[in-house]
């Protein structure tokens, strides 16, 4: 992809001559390889559905979670490096309770993605936690707070984060992208949010959508991880 | 000399506390919260200063008055403070009073074994706009009340508080309101006269009051002089 | 030396303390096993006061502030500290109060036999042996700090007098714990032969020191003058102290503010009951009343 081979993709904290960090823009690229993963934002919830991958039939499939509890009023959609996300997740859970002990309230969600952003930034120093690369994935953080409702978080291994309405990330998400975009209306309700991500998620997807290679779940208020029964609901309705 | 217990003792007497007297006291009522403290900083028969202000605004709707050693509450409020500038920059908003208040627990609690020797009240409008105090011993141990008061005259002004302010249990069903049934200015009449009785009797307390209130329209201040003896 | 003589312990040569020179600490270890074995050391006391005495001419003024206190708590706002001894001596009294009342009132009363039996003015040196032959057989133990003041035969005396018995004769004196703000008013402006206005203005400026700075005084100011043909006993001279605020509302607590629990009702007659036949009646039930008029107390 570089046609230039350079000695600047070597280290991680080394700029190169056009004001580049390649490491962070490989790991960006990693994720392209990833699950697609969709989230969308109503003012009912936040919908997030995930796709499956499955390589083998003996593979047990719940032994891979792309959709995370962060706290009981955040969790987050991934692709990329699950490794990583796993670390980067178990660090927002600390966070979460450590605010929670010191100050008798949920952690805002903001607050909590940039902790995790900050994390993510933290690549290549000497700090204790510090990672010698950049984190490989990519996160969408979906929360609800008392002074900021349902918010919707887009993080990538740069530590840059984003809010949207809807977002999709992983393999498919050029197309579901788009799909979103045309889709999206401002006034959706949390069902039919359900229908657009799991559609969205359908028509990016190599094989057919079923419960063994879909998860989903909501934030209304409260996280919710979606049973079987409920995602066959909703595959039907489409 | 033997250094096996049996000789002299040759141990430095290190203490590291004092007491610098003075008294806290804070009303909650249904919209409003009344925070007070006198002025007077003393320590044995001196006075140190006349003009010790005891409370201090923690956040937007949250002060924090303390009694004991001053020493004490200077450092902790120096560090609470930092806190919740922090707090304001990382989740762009104030800190509430009841994150305040558990935040002063745990900085309390952190200390243990060595603790400050402070005796705190905080005082503050909760998310829904109503007065709320939290009352503190010196290793955290903390609990939401009505009213309170501490240090050297919280002997002379509890029972009086008890006596006019004492509304239904939290613990009764249905839950009642448990805010003081006094107006604003009834309860800064009060906490006026409460200081006054104390000053009576407390020589640790006197010289000024300072008044804090608290509402929807902000924080104001009122000042009533007390005994200079 | 004539271990040093000997020559065969000289490797253990401890030289005499006189040689060494230097501190003793012998009583530490043995005031350590004293207080080991139940011996307890007297703690200072602290005198809660101020009182002062200034010698002007022809006579002596007292003062003294009213504040009693038990701790931190105030326990009297007005009491008396200017105690009489002879129709012409008056004393201060600072430290325990029972000590400064009983020593003051014991002198008072020994004097007044003295007087009869003499048919003589009262001297104040003479009351000054007694109080401190009194206080030095007490060793401290009664512990009251006086400032003695009187006019006798001999002119005005003005004397300060500690617990443990010994003595001063002064122009101006102070005791108790605001001694050193009172002290510190007759540094400044003290003068030999002042005129009564001028020792009295003294004297309260004084008392009114150790008032706003020793938080152990406080409330008033008493002065009592004394010259050779009248005595003024000016209980609060003045009154620096009021309250400061009243609640505007006050305190009103109608009946049944106290919850009523159980009545006992009782006939007062002349034949008054005895105590056993005194009934207990349990609330709610008040046809079981013995004898009916008593008055309803809800």
């Amino acid at each position: 992809m570089f046609m230039t081979r350079s000695e600047y993709d070597r280290g991680v904290t080394t700029f190169s001559p056009e004001g580049r960090l390649f490491q962070v823009e490989y790991a960006i690229e990693a994720i392209k390889l990833g699950s697609t993963a969709i989230a969308i934002l109503t003012k009912e919830g936040i919908v997030l559905a995930v796709e499956r991958r499955t390589q083998s039939p003996l593979m047990v499939p719940s032994s891979l979670d792309k959709i995370m509890e962060i706290d009981s009023h955040v969790a987050c959609a991934v692709s990329g490096l699950t490794a990583d996300a796993q670390s980067m997740v178990e660090h927002g859970r600390v966070q979460a309770q450590n605010h929670y002990f010191t100050y008798n309230e949920s952690m805002p969600v903001r607050s909590l993605t940039q902790s995790l952003c900050a994390l993510s930034a933290n690549f290549g120093t000497d700090d204790e936690d510090s990672m010698s690369r950049p984190f490989g994935v990519a996160l969408l953080v979906a929360g609800h707070d008392v002074d900021n409702g349902y918010q919707l978080y887009h993080t990538d291994p740069s530590g840059t984060w984003t809010a949207y309405k809807a977002k999709a990330i992983g393999s498919g998400s050029e197309g579901a992208q788009t799909t979103l975009q045309e889709e999206y209306k401002d006034d959706m309700t949390l069902k039919e949010a359900e229908n657009l991500a799991l559609s969205t998620l359908k028509a990016v997807m190599e094989e057919k959508v079923s419960t063994a290679n879909v998860d989903m779940a909501s934030v209304a208020p409260k996280y919710e991880i979606y049973s079987k029964d409920r995602i066959k609901e909703i595959i039907e309705r489409l | 000399m033997p250094h096996d217990g049996s000789g002299p003792t040759t141990r430095a007497n290190w203490s590291p506390y004092d007491n610098n007297g003075g008294t806290v006291l804070a009303v909650a009522g249904e919209d409003y919260v009344v925070c007070a403290a006198d002025t007077r900083m003393s320590t044995g028969y001196n006075i140190l200063t006349r003009d010790y202000k005891k409370i201090d605004q923690m956040s937007d709707k949250c002060v924090l008055a303390s009694a004991g050693f001053m020493a004490d509450a200077v450092t902790l409020k120096k560090t609470l403070k930092a806190r919740c500038t922090t707090y304001e920059f990382q989740n762009d908003k104030p800190m509430g009073c009841v994150s305040f208040a558990q935040m002063l627990s745990n900085t309390l609690y952190y200390r243990r074994f060595f603790p400050y020797y402070t005796f705190n009240i905080v005082a503050g409008l909760d998310a829904e706009g109503k007065g709320a105090v939290f009352t503190y011993d010196a290793v955290g141990s903390y609990e939401r009340t009505n009213y309170s008061c501490q240090g050297s005259g919280q002997g002379l002004i509890m029972p009086v508080l008890d006596n006019q302010l004492k509304t239904v249990s939290p613990l009764v069903l249905p839950a009642q309101s448990s805010a003081t049934p006094l107006s604003e200015s009834e309860a800064v009449d009060l906490v006026k006269d409460c200081f006054a009785t104390a000053g009576e009797r407390d020589i640790y307390t006197g010289d000024t009051v300072e008044i804090w209130i608290i509402n929807k329209d902000g924080v104001r201040k009122e000042y009533q002089e007390l005994k200079l003896d | 030396m004539a271990l040093l003589a000997s020559g065969n312990v000289s490797a253990a040569y401890i030289p005499d303390r006189d040689e060494r020179g230097g501190f003793n600490f012998d009583n530490v270890a043995r005031n350590e096993m004293m207080s080991q074995n139940g011996l307890k050391f007297k703690a200072a006391m602290k005198t809660g006061t101020t009182i002062t005495g200034v010698c002007f001419k022809g006579g002596v003024v007292l003062g003294a502030d009213t504040r009693s206190t038990n701790g931190e708590t105030v326990a009297d706002k007005n009491c008396e500290k200017i105690h009489y001894i002879a129709p012409n001596i008056y004393c201060c009294g600072a430290g325990t109060a029972a000590d400064t009342e009983a020593v003051t009132g014991m002198i008072a009363s020994a004097l007044e036999l003295h007087r009869l039996a003499t048919k003589r003015k009262s001297r104040v040196v003479t009351a000054l042996t007694m109080l401190k032959s009194h206080l030095f057989k007490y060793q401290g133990h009664v512990g009251a700090a006086l400032v003695l003041g009187g006019v006798d035969i001999n002119g005005p005396h003005l004397f300060s007098v500690h617990p443990h018995g010994s003595s001063d004769s002064l122009p101006f004196a102070t005791m108790g714990s605001g001694s050193l703000a009172a002290m510190a008013v007759f540094e400044a402006d003290f003068k030999e032969d002042m005129t009564e206005e001028e020792a009295k203005e003294i004297v309260a400026r004084s008392i009114r020191a150790g008032i706003f700075n020793d938080l152990g005084s406080g409330s008033n100011v008493d002065l009592c003058v004394i010259t050779a043909d009248k005595v003024d006993y000016l209980r609060n001279y003045e009154c620096p102290n009021e309250r400061t605020y009243v609640r505007s509302k006050g305190y009103d607590f109608p009946p049944g503010t106290t919850v009523l629990n159980r009545r006992n009702f009782m006939t007062a007659t002349a034949a008054t009951l005895p105590v056993n036949q005194i009934v207990d009646i349990i609330d709610g039930a008040p046809e079981d009343v013995a004898s009916g008029d008593a008055m309803q107390t809800d």
